[in-house]
């Protein structure tokens, strides 16, 4: 049941993410990119939430993101359960500059492991990557938590750049959390597609709401890609409901 | 569970006050001052002080006249003129008159001030009539009627003051009569108190002077009269225009020929120089009319201002702009951060954005308006929205419109919980489902949430939902007529793709049908049509007229009574996520409790500081009620809460919903949690209080207080104070704030409740008195230590005394009577043979000392059992004598007097202390001369040496404290015995008589809940009898309320039809008519598809279209 390797014929589902994350650390232009492979200097601040959607071509399936991209300024914190209620993935993004972002980011971690449907595939973004020192070499430096065996060759932490949380801050407290861990620039577009399809590739099949329903997410118990502890145990997601605002 | 922190109170207030009258007037009537200052738009400084029916005479337009006439035009016979009959208002600085038959004094009849009607109903000026400040008015004259009526001519200083200074243009004096229609004794009445107004009025004539000439229309209306191109004398005027917003220098959105700039322009003049402009505008049908087409850009600015009341605003605080702006200059703030990373991205995409100049302006607006509310500071969405404002107005014109928003239109959208926009998200749903049945089942069906897209629509007032122009025309609309457009709009927009709506599977779906439409709004509604008229028809007007005429039955009353029923399941929701964050943020300390504690103390916490937010209200009140007139003044803010400036009271001290405990408060949620924090004195007959002097800690200002005014809740039990709550008070206050936070208070309750290891406890006791932080307890602090022990465990050892301990302590009591044995007694001689032991084994400061150690004989120990028992006795007729001197003190003391140093203490519990001690005072160790110390090695030594106080320690000292696990803590014996008086007769067990505050508090709060609720209903009942009574009056008396009625009076009139040309006309009617026969005919399609609207409906729009706007 569990197994995500029974492939149906040729599955299209969608799915639905939710981005949350302080104001003004790239949220929107992260969408914009993935969604338009654009991206704008001066973007307006979301109001409430915007969606989007867009495809994402697997090997074996393809994956229509359902994307809600919430406002960031802390007072719209409370609109938010609307916006994630039913979420089956999540970005949590924050700015590499700017370290109380990063406890804010910690803060929707912890958020939506309590209230959001169980089993939710979360990603951990540090964006403004094009910000720091490395962002050449980036590409290489950002990957999944899974993919800890680079930590050797983890990117020294060079001075001089506008760098505030590094890449083993992020990662570390990524891992602790399982949760999939990436680094990203909404500007030059380095990572950003990456983030989209390891989420895609972390969401079990069992998880799709292949055609539409609202009951259809958390139904079948299955593990994320990490073959971490979030382990989806078919509960209700009581948060769903107790969440919505309005 | 009830979670109340101030929020719920401001936010009950702010509905309230804003919709429906509010419960907390005095004498319990709504608040017709309220309703006056909504009605007129006045600033919350004014009430309603006069009124009368009267006749309003407004002579025959200019445009009409050969300009060659005389001064003396209002002579002619006045059915060449326009009369209106209304009532006639007056307040401290306003003369108001309206065609709506309401009367807001004090002993009008609640009906009559209730019925709200008109198109604003009673949110903003509604039918014809004026708002006239009294400092525009230059002179009053009584005029000779031959039925010795009164009847004034009022002429206005329009032309006078002039920004040409072209003085004394007569052809330009504002100039109509009023007839008073009431007993000779109340004209009078009234003409006195516009006397008095008007000699007031005086002093604001420099005000006037100066708001105005940031008007457009001063301008406009100062060139040339004779000049038919008002496009010509924009070019050749003489002075620099008024700061019309940005759009002057980065042009204005859209097509000013396709707007038909310049034909609005035009009649806008005529209106404006025929009814007078800005501070002494009059409104008539065509006002109305005018607006409903979309106004011109540059007179866009100075309606929005009029219509929304916030010129009033200005006009009384012309520099409090400016002044705010100095005054904080330099100053950091949070919203400062916040609006700086906005800043740049605040309709990005129009010119004026892009530069430095429009992006400064920005940043001030935003900035001084965060500094004059700093509750709400800034919100996302404000930017978007002023920086619409600032396309049409200048920086102060734009921050008054943002108070006015804020505060009156849209109550609590932008608060930093934003409950107002959710509350109106689940108003606007209930709104759907109740007109579209259908859709809203679909929608439900569907699993598509209504307010994912209708949010940004209300947050941001349209701006970013549709093409600017067409968002600007809802605005128009909006600022007259109140927020009840934003609804009809909103419902307009769904019923209209309806039929599209009906198809969506899902979220997405539903989105990309609403941004097409939006795309489209410039396009034909009937690109197919035949009719080439119809074919012109856009899709946004025809928005506008299904809002406006379809959906005319969404009024304000319809609104607030909505607002009424959604708004506890609305701030339930917002509290319980509130609670959920807070909770979980309280830092990795507080995991030592559980999530019920936490939960528990959450609650608790807030409950405590909201209580004596509220008690403090009640007490400024009353201080205010005897101070009234002055303070009336002092509270008053530009962005008052109307209708209640108390509530503003409570927040400017302590800041947007206060987060933190002081002293008073603390020793209040201790007695709520603990059973020792509860004062032995309730009545306070004697002052609990040592007058300590060297009290280092915070939060004392308010004991003052206590004496004279009970701070303490009634039925609350009254909190103790003692040394050990003062301790514990600084050191849960790690960041030496004015007070405690929920944090401090969690991570505080996690060391002492969180442990189960007696060591962490016993340290953490120590530390509680190492002053000096050296390790070292001096022999100050041992008898404080004492002092503590005794005070925690005067009610008893936690909350049920193990049955162990009894055991335990038995052996230990070997010598004492077993009747007089309590477990109180046991812990006493605990604490005695503790100060002893601490004693013998402290360390000298001073070498000498070491010879006056003992080594601890278990005689010794007997010894001071048996002196204590014998004290025992004493301490019954001790009890009785409250003198500061018993006589058995100095007699167990002969050769020593009592040490300076040992604490003076009143209560009779440290009386008994000081005996006790005293009688030890022969021990050498006692002597002040010889200073000692205790390090913590030795304290926990002496505790582990006394099986009680080790159990105290274990567990009884963390177990004081009750959180959700407690059982309803035993109710206390008022007035309660002390521990001084352990006798066989005070059974150590439950002691009743106290209410648990809990339970207290979550009574008043339903009260008020259900008070709340009666109120609705009762007003609500009002205003459908009223509402009845109209209509039937409206029957008999054509002229007054009926809007087709009022505009055939005008359109009618031979003189007016001369007044608008016939272009223009069609402007005004054609668009409509023909946007009336397209709607008919959409109204055909769309009945065989939804079956919503029977065939008449839509006949009758087209027969009525012609009056219609």
């Amino acid at each position: 049941m569990a197994d995500s390797a029974a492939a149906p014929p040729k599955p299209s589902s969608s799915v639905k993410l939710v981005l949350l994350g302080e104001a003004a650390v790239g949220k929107s232009s992260l969408v914009l990119r993935f969604v338009n492979n654009d991206f704008q200097e001066n973007k307006e601040p979301t109001i409430g939430a915007a969606f989007l959607t867009q495809k994402s071509h697997l090997p074996h399936r393809t994956i229509k993101f359902e994307i809600w991209d919430t406002a960031g300024q802390e007072r719209f914190a409370s609109l938010a359960p609307m916006y994630y209620r039913n979420a089956q993935s999540a970005l949590v993004v924050y700015d590499l500059t700017k370290p109380t972002s990063l406890v804010k980011a910690k803060h929707w971690v912890a958020e939506l492991q309590r209230q959001a449907n169980p089993g939710i595939v979360i990603a951990l973004v540090g964006n403004k990557l094009d910000l720091t020192d490395e962002n050449a070499a980036a590409s290489g430096g950002a990957s999944t938590s899974e993919g800890s065996d680079a930590e050797g060759a983890e990117t020294p932490e060079t001075s001089g750049d506008a760098r505030k949380i590094s890449t083993k801050e992020g990662r570390a407290y990524a891992e602790e959390e399982g949760l999939l861990f990436f680094e990203t620039s909404a500007k030059t577009g380095v990572n950003v597609q990456e983030v989209f399809t390891a989420i895609a590739n972390a969401i079990p099949e069992t998880q799709m709401k292949g055609a539409k329903g609202p009951g259809a997410a958390g139904a079948g118990a299955g593990q994320t890609a990490l073959g971490s502890e979030r382990v989806n145990l078919n509960q209700r997601a009581e948060g769903a409901k107790e969440g919505c605002a309005c | 569970m009830f979670t109340f922190n101030s929020l719920v109170q401001k936010a009950h207030s702010l509905i309230d006050a804003s919709t429906i009258p509010s419960s907390r007037n005095p004498d319990g009537s709504p608040s017709k001052a309220a309703l006056f200052r909504l009605q007129f738009r006045l600033p919350d400084s004014q009430t309603p002080q006069h009124e009368i029916t009267a006749e309003l005479s407004l002579s025959v337009p200019h445009s009409s006249r050969a300009s060659a006439q005389g001064p003396r035009e209002n002579q002619r016979p006045q059915e060449r003129g326009i009369t209106y009959v209304g009532k006639l208002h007056l307040s401290e600085n306003f003369l108001c008159f309206s065609t709506q038959p309401t009367s807001f004094l004090h002993s009008a009849s609640t009906q009559a001030s209730s019925a709200f009607t008109g198109q604003t109903q009673g949110a903003g000026p509604a039918g014809n009539g004026f708002t006239l400040a009294l400092c525009a008015i230059r002179r009053v004259e009584r005029l000779q009627t031959p039925n010795s009526l009164f009847a004034l001519a009022i002429t206005t200083w329009n032309g006078f003051t002039a920004l040409s200074g072209k003085q004394g243009n007569s052809s330009d004096a504002q100039r109509f009569t009023l007839q008073l229609a009431g007993s000779r004794q109340s004209s009078e009445r009234f003409c006195d108190g516009l006397k008095k107004g008007l000699r007031d009025g005086v002093k604001e004539v420099e005000n006037l002077k100066a708001v105005i000439s940031e008007c457009y229309s001063e301008y406009l209306l100062s060139g040339n009269n004779k000049a038919e191109r008002e496009s010509a004398m924009l070019v050749n005027g003489v002075n620099q225009p008024p700061d019309a917003g940005l759009g002057m220098v980065f042009r204005y959105p859209g097509d000013a020929r396709k707007l038909r700039e310049q034909s609005k322009m035009r009649l806008w003049r005529e209106y404006l120089r025929d009814n007078g402009r800005n501070a002494t505008l009059i409104r008539q049908p065509t006002f109305h009319k005018l607006i409903r087409v979309g106004l011109p850009n540059r007179l866009r600015g100075e309606i929005w201002e009029l219509t929304s009341g916030s010129l009033y605003i200005r006009l009384q605080k012309p520099r409090l702009f400016t002044d705010t702006l100095s005054k904080f200059t330099g100053r950091e703030s949070l919203a400062i951060d916040e609006i700086e990373k906005d800043l740049n991205r605040s309709l990005p995409e129009y010119p004026g954005f892009q530069s430095e100049a429009g992006i400064g302006r920005l940043r001030r607006v935003l900035t001084a308006y965060s500094w004059i509310n700093e509750e709400v500071g800034y919100c996302q969405a404000m930017n978007i929205v002023v920086a619409a404002l600032l396309i049409y107005m200048s920086e102060s014109q734009a921050f008054f419109l943002l108070s006015v928003l804020c505060d009156r239109l849209l109550p609590g959208y932008y608060s930093t919980t934003m409950y107002g926009t959710l509350l109106d998200q689940r108003v606007f749903e209930s709104l759907v489902e109740k007109t579209m049945p259908i859709l809203w089942e679909h929608l439900v069906k569907s699993d598509v949430q209504l307010s994912v897209v209708s949010l940004p629509w209300f947050l941001s007032l349209y701006i970013n939902s549709m093409p600017l122009i067409f968002a600007f025309r809802v605005l128009d609309v909006f600022f007259l007529e109140g927020p009840k457009v934003l609804f009809q709009v909103g419902l307009a927009i769904l019923r209209i793709n309806g039929e599209d709506l009906l198809d969506i599977t899902d979220d997405g779906s539903f989105i990309s049908i609403l941004k097409t439409y939006f795309s489209r709004l410039e396009e034909s509604a009937h690109p197919k049509s035949k009719n080439e008229k119809l074919r012109a028809v856009t899709k946004f007007q025809e928005l506008m007229v299904v809002a406006f005429k379809e959906f005319a039955g969404i009024t304000q009353s319809t609104i607030s009574e909505q607002r009424v029923k959604h708004k506890d399941a609305v701030l339930d929701n917002i509290e319980n996520f509130a609670k959920r964050t807070s909770i979980r943020n309280l830092g990795p300390e507080s995991k030592r409790l559980s999530i019920d504690d936490l939960g528990f103390l959450y609650d608790r916490f807030y409950g405590i500081l909201y209580e004596r937010e509220q008690r403090m209200q009640v007490m400024r009140e009353d201080i205010d009620r005897r101070a009234k007139a002055s303070n009336d003044k002092a509270t008053e803010l530009v962005t008052g809460i109307p209708g209640n400036s108390s509530i503003e009271i409570g927040r400017v001290g302590l800041g947007p919903s206060p987060t933190l405990m002081n002293y008073d408060g603390f020793r209040e949620f201790l007695a709520g949690i603990t059973r020792w924090a509860i004062t032995d004195a309730p009545t306070s007959h004697q002052d609990p209080m040592p007058s300590r002097a060297s009290s280092v800690y915070s939060g004392h200002s308010g004991r003052e207080r206590s004496s004279s005014l009970s701070p303490w809740g009634a039925g609350n039990s009254e909190p103790a104070d003692h040394d050990f709550m003062q301790r514990l008070y600084g050191k849960w206050n790690k960041d030496d704030n004015d007070g405690l936070s929920l944090q401090d208070v969690a991570t505080g309750l996690a060391h002492v409740k969180g442990t189960t290891d007696i060591m962490t406890s016993i340290s953490y006791f120590f530390n509680l008195y190492d002053d000096d932080h050296d390790g070292k307890v001096d022999r100050e602090g041992i008898l404080r230590i004492s002092e503590a022990l005794l005070f925690l465990t005067r009610r008893g050892l936690g909350g049920s005394p193990a049955p162990s301990s009894i055991s335990m302590a038995s052996t230990l009591d070997e010598g004492m009577d077993p009747k007089g044995s309590s477990a109180d007694e046991r812990f006493l001689s605990s604490v005695s043979a503790f100060i002893r032991r601490c004693f013998e084994y402290a360390d000298p400061d001073h070498p000498q000392n070491q010879n006056d150690n003992t080594s601890l004989p278990d005689t010794d120990l007997n010894t001071s059992m048996d002196n204590f028992t014998v004290g025992d006795s004493d301490s019954e007729e001790d009890l009785l004598d409250l003198g500061p001197k018993p006589t058995s003190f100095q007699q167990a003391s002969p050769s020593n007097p009592p040490p300076a140093t040992l604490p003076r203490r009143t209560s009779s519990l440290s009386h008994t202390q000081s005996k006790f001690i005293s009688k030890r005072s022969a021990n050498v160790a006692l002597d002040p001369s010889n200073p000692l110390h205790i390090t913590l090695p030795t304290f926990r030594m002496v505790i582990l040496a006394d099986d009680l106080l080790q159990q105290f320690f274990e567990s009884a000292f963390p177990a004081s404290f009750h959180l959700s696990d407690h059982p309803a803590h035993s109710p206390l014996q008022t007035p309660l015995t002390t521990f001084s008086s352990p006798t066989p007769a005070l059974p150590a067990a439950p002691r009743g008589g106290i209410v648990p505050p809990a339970k207290g508090l979550r009574g008043v709060l339903d009260n008020i809940v259900s008070d709340g609720m009666r109120v609705a209903g009762e007003v609500r009942k009002r205003v459908d009898e009223a509402q009845r009574e109209i209509e039937k009056s409206a029957l008999q008396r054509s002229e007054t309320d009926l809007d087709d009625e009022e505009e055939k009076a005008a359109y009618g009139g031979e003189a007016d039809r001369k007044s608008v040309r016939e272009g223009d006309r069609e402007l005004l009617e054609g668009e409509e008519a023909i946007v009336g026969v397209g709607r008919g005919g959409s109204l055909q399609v769309e009945e065989d598809l939804l079956g919503g609207i029977d065939a008449e409906a839509g006949s009758e729009e087209k027969g009525r279209i012609e009056f219609e706007r």
